[in-house]
């Protein structure tokens, strides 16, 4: 038995091989599970703004507005400050797109999209475009560059000085997709990891086998739970962390 | 397990214009309304805590400017009360003293009254006296007395008897 090979076929993303003319369309598992994530959201976004008089739409309200105004305060005027406002959408969305991917994930048979890099890095690439985005409309585009530039700094490290903040903004960036991708991912290496124990034990002896279950099972339990800690970990990380580079960027002096 | 660490930019640039599009939709029909009614039930409170925190001052004010005048009441009740005992009294010694007098001229009248009746009445005793004195001075003597010196005899008689009192007195 190939592990290694049993643990990306049930990690890796699959091509469905959807053809638009000549053009390939990167129609893939996780794609799809994307667009089923996105669905659901879009779901839940409708039932929790519309007004409703039955008790179950009217906990969804509740729900709703406790959750806006966590994220209004808990996340984005803290980060931000009060020109984090109107980008309360977008940090509302991306924090349960994110969670609901983590979690999904927890499902069998379902897929975990935040443990590709392709789809962390179009999140990081989002947040990402909404911290340069700050920086432009808070100081314009020629300030915006300045801000690279800390004030105080001798004008012969203003070359030094320029590229490394440059590099230092694009690290963040990649370091948010890097460490969703490298948590989702290992927490579900670690998943398949303890479940394939059982029956390499069970393949070199079956009683050995049998008696490894119990254990590894356990453990098993254990390490769900403790990515289901990490699901909402993680995405409230990715969120809080897009709301403080943004942060950094409007209030860079 | 290279495709791990390799990302497919399709998939990337799909997870991009998928989540901006989820990100406009959401913002369209669940966040803006949701938080609009957040912002809306917050400053609907914000505005019954300060109306609150205004009618809190009125009443506290209103309650200031009572107590002022129920102290003034208070102080303006307390000096009628006693200019009302100062003039009840005074009207009471007046009454008293009224009434003293009245009792006192009636008490003279009465005794003006008394005197003169006991006057009136000595004369019609003198009067009797000294008929009864002419008629027993007449029938001892057997001769006539006239009026007027039975009237001296009797006078001096009765002054006699008078001094003989004041004398025993």
């Amino acid at each position: 038995m190939d592990v290694a090979e049993t643990i990306a076929h049930h990690i890796l993303d699959h091509d469905l091989g959807f053809m638009l003319g000549t053009l390939h369309l990167p129609i893939t598992a996780h794609t799809l599970t994307m667009f089923g994530i996105s669905v659901l959201l879009l779901v839940l976004g409708w039932l929790m703004a519309r007004p409703g008089k039955s008790t179950p739409a009217r906990a969804l309200n509740v729900v709703g507005e406790e959750y806006v105004a966590f994220m209004r305060d808990g996340i984005v005027l803290p980060g931000m400050g009060p020109e984090g406002r109107p980008f309360l959408s977008y940090f509302c969305t991306l924090f349960l797109f994110i969670l609901l991917a983590n979690l999904i994930g927890l499902i069998p048979e379902m897929k975990t999209i935040t443990s590709n890099i392709a789809v962390t890095g179009g999140l990081a690439l989002c947040s990402g475009g909404l911290i340069v985005f700050c920086g432009i409309k808070t100081h314009g585009a020629v300030g915006f560059i300045k801000t690279f530039v800390p004030g105080g700094t001798p004008w012969w490290l203003v070359p030094l000085m320029f590229p490394l903040e440059v590099i230092s903004l694009i690290i963040r960036v990649c370091v948010l997709a890097i460490r969703l991708f490298a948590n989702m991912l290992s927490g579900h290496m670690v998943l398949l990891s303890l479940l394939l124990i059982v029956f390499i034990i069970g393949k070199m002896n079956l009683l050995a086998g049998t008696g490894s279950a119990v254990p590894a099972m356990g453990l098993e339990i254990f390490m769900t739970f403790l990515e289901l800690l990490v699901a909402f970990l993680q995405a409230y990380v990715f969120t809080l962390l897009t709301s403080i580079y943004a942060g950094m960027v409007i209030h860079s002096h | 397990m290279d495709k791990l660490l390799n990302p497919d930019f399709g998939v990337m640039a799909l997870t991009v214009v998928n989540f901006l599009l989820l990100v406009w939709l959401l913002h369209k029909f669940a966040w803006k309304s949701i938080a609009g009614a957040l912002e809306k039930r917050e400053k609907q409170i914000a505005d019954d805590k300060s109306a609150a925190a205004r009618a809190r001052e009125e009443a506290q004010q209103i309650k200031t400017e009572l107590d002022a005048k129920l102290a003034h009441i208070a102080s303006e009740a307390a000096k009628k009360m006693q200019e009302a005992v100062a003039l009840g009294n005074a009207q009471k010694d007046q009454l008293l003293a009224e009434t003293k007098q009245q009792a006192e001229r009636m008490l003279a009248q009465a005794k003006e009254q008394i005197e003169a009746e006991k006057n009136k009445a000595l004369e019609e005793v003198r009067g009797q006296m000294a008929s009864a004195a002419v008629l027993a001075a007449a029938k001892i003597t057997g001769r006539e007395m006239d009026r007027q010196s039975a009237a001296q005899t009797v006078e001096s008689v009765l002054k006699e008897i008078e001094e003989a009192d004041r004398s025993r007195a």
